[in-house]
């Protein structure tokens, strides 16, 4: 299957928000932290993303690590599929 | 009475991962007590040829991936032949490990489970092998991690590797009855290259938790191996962790 669009990954995340009652902001830009979308939840979010592409994403902390913005998360998700 | 004499500190001792960080820390320790060391990794580092160079008769070194078991065979045999018959092992070699059990492939847990556990049990068979068919008697010492007793987020192979290899122990030392003495040393977190993931911030928060209020270091680590491999403290089956007390 191929690999997914930033517009269909940005979707997934706003699920992945809205199960915990959060809302997917409008930026990019907006801070994961303040967002309270945290390293499980990118987990998870990486995880929905195989489920639909049928390949596996692997990836250690440190590249984890990095991920600080909306915009690092559609980035990284992006990086992984095309790996 | 049945007591058997003491067992006699290390004469010839094989070091795995010897090149660099704690290991080499090991190598340079066990030259200094007088005693031969037969050291490998994948690759030999100047540091490690500078000891080979600078005793040519009490070093052995050699370019060995502890996952090629024919090669480590080879290691030890040449080693005999080099140094004398082996009565002591440091299973020191490792691979870390900073990745979420999730996202981390069957292949990638399967290589950390090699090398940081079968290997090592194999590489121990090897050498009390050697111990047994000559009716000698000797000392292992497993390098462990304090993550085999506490939870690490992103350890998960590595600690069970860990944790395997400490079961291993307790059970060699009984098995060993009276001819080979078989602990563990379990550090906290130190600096070397496999730590080197760990940023400033984790390493300020892990010093500021530990009891006694600095991190481990090698220098630490070293006098409780070589206590294990020279004195006569009776100690068996035992893991010694060396965490400044973070575990407690
Ligand atoms: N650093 C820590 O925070 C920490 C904490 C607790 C326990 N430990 C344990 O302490 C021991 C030493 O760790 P360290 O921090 O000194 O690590 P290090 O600096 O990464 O050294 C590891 C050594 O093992 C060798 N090695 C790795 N894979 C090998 C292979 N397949 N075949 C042969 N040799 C191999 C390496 O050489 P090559 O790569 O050239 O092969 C190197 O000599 C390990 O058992 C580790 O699990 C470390």
């Amino acid at each position: 299957m191929s690999a997914l669009s930033r517009d269909q990954i940005r979707t997934m995340m706003a699920e992945v928000l809205a199960a915990q009652g959060k809302e997917m902001p409008a930026e990019d830009t907006a801070n994961l932290e303040e967002l309270g979308f945290r390293s499980l939840d990118f987990s998870e979010l990486a995880l929905r993303v195989e489920d639909e592409t049928g390949e596996e994403l692997n990836f250690d902390a440190p590249g984890l690590r990095q991920i600080q913005t909306v915009a690092d998360v559609l980035d990284f998700l992006e990086q992984l599929q095309a790996a | 009475m049945s007591d058997l004499p003491p067992i006699g500190p290390a004469s010839v001792v094989v070091v795995s991962g010897g090149s660099r960080g704690l290991g080499l820390a090991i190598v340079t320790d066990v030259l200094d007590r007088g005693a031969k060391v037969a050291a490998f990794a994948r690759t030999i580092t100047p540091e490690l040829q500078q000891l080979a160079d600078a005793h040519p008769d009490r070093v052995l070194v050699a370019s060995v991936d502890v996952n090629d078991h024919k090669a480590l065979t080879a290691f030890i045999k040449d080693a005999e032949a080099a140094l004398g018959p082996i009565d002591a092992l440091v299973n020191n070699a490792a691979v870390g490990q900073d990745a979420m059990h999730i996202h981390m492939s069957p292949q990638q847990i399967g290589d950390i489970i090699a090398t940081n556990l079968t290997s090592p049990l194999v590489l121990t068979r090897a050498v009390l092998r050697r111990i047994m068919a000559r009716g000698g008697r000797g000392r292992v010492v497993m390098v462990t991690s304090v993550c085999a007793q506490r939870g690490y987020s992103g350890l998960v192979a590595y600690s069970a590797t860990k944790g395997g290899l400490d079961s291993a122990m307790r059970t060699l030392a009984r098995e060993m009855h009276g001819r080979v003495l078989v602990n563990s040393v379990a550090p906290g977190f130190f600096a070397s290259e496999m730590s080197s993931v760990l940023g400033d911030q984790q390493l300020e928060t892990i010093a500021r938790r530990t009891p006694s209020g600095r991190m481990v270091e090698p220098d630490n680590i070293v006098p409780v191996v070589r206590t294990l491999l020279f004195e006569d403290t009776n100690l068996n089956g035992q893991v010694i962790t060396i965490d400044g007390g973070s575990s407690i």
